[in-house]
């Protein structure tokens, strides 16, 4: 087991706990752009090779790196962005409506 | 009573997360593992073969915009979802929190800024085939110049720079031009998005025009980003 694997493992945790124990809808989408980026470093990680470069075949490279996982990583940003950008917006709604973030108080007032 | 009930309650959910680090721990033990087994044949084909198949130095876009082009395509879906429901979601109302209270030192730094992003995010979509970056980027480096203009002077000048009809307008065009481009597959008698097969622009790996679809796949690729992340980043900052 190496240390970077553990890094991500801690964030991913942190990340976890921010979204279960938080009750700001602000500090949620903070815990789900954590776990996101958690997942994003497990991507380049399994995708390292000892001694690899980036994976663009120019003249003199012979070890790359796996392009797969890169080209996936590309997809979580985008997506994580999306979705982030989608919970920000309906997180502006709901202090819109009810004049609060806190998620107890928005179900209390919903009665 | 109610004290011991939160404190518990508390330790639930760290006992929760610690068991969720347990089971991470086990499953990222099993894929640090895999790269000893030899199993990617996948990676090993497109690294050795990749080249030749599709013409891109950049394993990485030949892999986005060649082999799994019709992922790319459900993934620009995203943004186009995004951008709508934004601006669905948001009332279009005056900014209010931002007030033109920078002084001349930032406000002569971005506009001399704004052309040197300019250029790298073209660099960045142009040469998307052959180096570092690629389109995803060189959108978001392109997003980056209403994005500054907007903190700098405000959502009105911003939007009078650039206007969000015509942002829209961009976007859509980069949407059915990746489709449009997807169908010279289909009329070269092959799969839709088989970038690999349409016989357009083969040059040598390296050159500029060359890797077939994928440098034009890139372009629309690259203004869809940048529209509509500025329309997404305008559209959050409007608010009363």
């Amino acid at each position: 087991m190496e240390i970077p694997f553990v890094v991500v493992i801690i964030l991913f945790c942190l990340g976890m706990y921010t979204i279960i124990t938080k009750k700001n809808l602000m500090k949620i989408v903070i815990g789900f752009t954590i776990v996101e980026s958690s997942l994003i470093l497990l991507l380049i990680l399994v995708s390292y090779k000892p001694g690899g470069t980036a994976p663009i075949l120019d003249k003199g490279y012979e070890i790359v790196v796996d392009p797969i996982p890169h080209a996936l990583a590309l997809t979580t940003i985008v997506i994580g962005g999306s979705v982030t950008a989608v919970m920000l917006a309906l997180v502006m709604k709901i202090y819109k409506r009810y004049g609060t973030l806190n998620i107890d108080e928005v179900r209390k007032l919903r009665g | 009573m109610n004290r011991t009930n939160e404190i518990l309650k508390n330790l639930y959910k760290i006992g929760l997360v610690v068991m969720l680090a347990i089971f991470l721990l086990s499953i990222f033990y099993e894929m640090h593992n895999l790269d000893s087994d030899r199993k990617r044949y996948l990676s090993e084909h497109y690294i050795s073969e990749g080249v030749q198949e599709t013409g891109a130095i950049n394993l990485v876009a030949s892999v986005l915009y060649d082999y799994r082009g019709f992922d790319t395509l459900g993934e620009v879906t995203v943004i186009l979802t995004a951008a709508a429901i934004l601006s669905f979601l948001v009332p279009i109302r005056k900014a209010a929190i931002l007030s033109n209270t920078f002084t001349i030192i930032v406000d002569q730094t971005i506009k001399w800024m704004i052309p040197f992003l300019a250029v790298l995010g073209g660099y960045l979509i142009l040469f998307g085939h052959l180096s570092p970056g690629g389109s995803f980027v060189g959108g978001v480096v392109l997003a980056i110049i209403p994005i500054l203009l907007t903190i700098a002077y405000g959502v009105e000048i911003s939007e009078y720079k650039f206007k969000p009809s015509k942002k829209k307008l961009i976007e859509d065009i980069g949407a059915v031009g990746f489709i449009l481009l997807g169908f010279l597959g289909v009329l070269t008698g092959s799969n839709f998005l088989a970038s690999g097969q349409a016989n357009f622009g083969i040059g040598n790996a390296g050159e500029l025009i060359s890797a077939r679809l994928i440098p034009y796949l890139n372009v629309m690729i690259g203004i869809k980003v940048g529209a509509g992340l500025a329309i997404i980043f305008n559209s959050l900052i409007k608010e009363k």
